[in-house]
């Protein structure tokens, strides 16, 4: 059977080498501009696009659910004694958490804080993962046709996932927390000293730039500091797990395992941008009193 | 027809590498589809196909990504520029030719988009070569002989090929 003709003509090999030259000399000499180009057209293209990819991601969920409901149901009855065990101490924790919030709250108005306030969520499902090797990330199904832009936090129930880096308007890219490329402003919730949080190339996160007097050690708790925009204060990043301290080094950094898997992330909230009050802001001092 | 069937296949492509491949990847590397599709397209459909398909499907896969769209998008098209003019001076192509071909273009390219990228200290070129770029040019070498193997068994393609090339 013959397929169809291919064969060029030598007009089409020079138009090809043409293209070829002119789009790689473009990237040489206007890489920001070409990409702000390349990224205003590829919205609605990404539109187009990832239509078969939630059919694709819908048919991988239902077969998901199948076999999640039906077969994988090893080992249930064991898990379920388990989590009922976990939700009885979770009650004790919560009973005792509750008794400090209310003293906080009235500490809180005895010295006039600025409330905190509560950031405004959208939920947003998992529909797939990065398509290349070099980045961690996973794609939301919703763009910015719901609100979502780069820079917004992205978090579950129980702490950070990353923050968006792209968008086009039905589909979002999250650049996970541990993702070497990535940078959330952390702070060791014992010591308050702070930090920059990345991604390792193991699949951990690390907190960088502990300043060296720093007495963190290993068991505390790592959450966002608020500084920078995205997340407000007090999300859960991770619990550092080791303390690198090299000599003659200026700051000391520690591992961290992540509260959230991110390799097993179904759904999330992603932030959006309320005006939170910065650390300054809530903690200016009082008015004086008459 | 061509091009109705060329933007499925990077429908199909982007779908898959997203949503199915993370699951069949090995030592948490995935094959990149796009990569074995454009330069077998290049291969076949010479120069042009091949540079005009790939910046397609490389934008098209960065879309769905952190890499930013402009590399991607040359990356993929310079591939199947590549592909065309190495096709061109190939007069009959083997399966085995064909792997040792894709998995020495995929070391190239592995090894220079981080470069390009300018990915953080870590990510370092050695890093890069254990941890991404020799994997996924095993696995990308494996399937791109395979389909070809598969179309050339099924399809007649060898000997349409052979007439191409000739």
């Amino acid at each position: 059977m013959r397929m169809v003709n291919f064969r060029l003509s030598y007009n089409a090999r020079r138009v090809a080498f043409a293209l070829a030259v002119i789009l790689v000399l473009s990237f040489l000499l206007l890489p920001t501009q070409l990409q702000t180009v390349f990224q205003a057209v590829g919205s609605p293209f990404g539109w187009v696009i990832s239509w078969p990819l939630q059919a694709v991601a819908g048919i991988h969920d239902r077969i998901a659910g199948v076999w999640g409901q039906y077969v994988a149901l090893q080992g249930v009855e064991e898990d379920n004694r388990q989590l009922r065990r976990e939700l009885d101490l979770l009650k004790e924790q919560n009973g005792q958490l509750r008794e400090s919030a209310a003293a906080t709250e009235r500490l809180a108005a005895l010295l006039e804080f600025k409330q905190q306030a509560l950031p405004t969520l959208i939920a947003a499902q998992v529909i797939g993962r990065d398509t290349g090797n070099w980045y961690k990330t996973i794609i939301l199904n919703k763009g910015t046709s719901d609100g979502l832009q780069s820079d917004q936090g992205v978090i579950t129930p129980a702490g950070v996932v990353g923050r968006i880096v792209k968008t086009t308007s039905s589909t979002s890219v999250v650049l996970l927390l541990t993702d070497p490329n990535n940078a959330i402003a952390g702070l060791i919730q014992r010591t308050r000293d702070e930090g920059i949080v990345g991604g390792t190339t193991h699949g951990t996160a690390q907190l960088k730039y502990i300043p060296l007097l720093s007495d963190a050690r290993p068991g505390d708790r790592v959450v966002t500091s608020g500084l920078v925009g995205g997340f407000p204060r007090g999300l859960a990043i991770g619990t550092i797990t080791r303390i690198d301290k090299e000599d003659e080094a200026l700051f000391q950094s520690a591992e961290l395992v992540p509260e959230v898997d991110p390799n097993h992330v179904e759904e999330v909230l992603v932030i959006l941008p309320t005006s939170f009050p910065t650390e300054g802001e809530r903690l200016k001092a009082p008015k004086t009193k008459r | 027809m061509k091009t109705l069937t060329y933007i499925a296949l990077i429908a199909g492509i982007v779908s898959a590498q997203s949503v199915l491949l993370p699951h069949v990847s090995l030592w948490q590397v995935k094959p990149d589809l796009g990569f074995v599709a454009v330069c077998l397209i290049g291969l076949f459909g010479g120069e042009l196909e091949g540079l005009l398909v790939g910046l397609v499907l490389g934008w098209a896969m960065s879309l769905f990504s952190a890499q930013d769209v402009l590399s991607a998008a040359i990356i993929k098209g310079c591939i199947g520029f590549i592909a065309g003019l190495a096709g061109r001076q190939v007069a009959y192509l083997t399966p085995p030719l064909l792997v040792i071909g894709l998995f020495t273009l995929s070391c190239l390219v592995g090894l220079i988009t981080p470069v390009v990228l300018r990915l953080s200290a870590q990510q370092d070129v050695w890093w890069a070569l254990w941890s991404v770029v020799l994997p996924q040019a095993a696995l990308d070498a494996l399937i791109g002989g395979s389909v070809y193997w598969l179309i050339s068994r099924y399809f007649g393609l060898e000997q349409w090929v052979s007439e191409y090339r000739i």
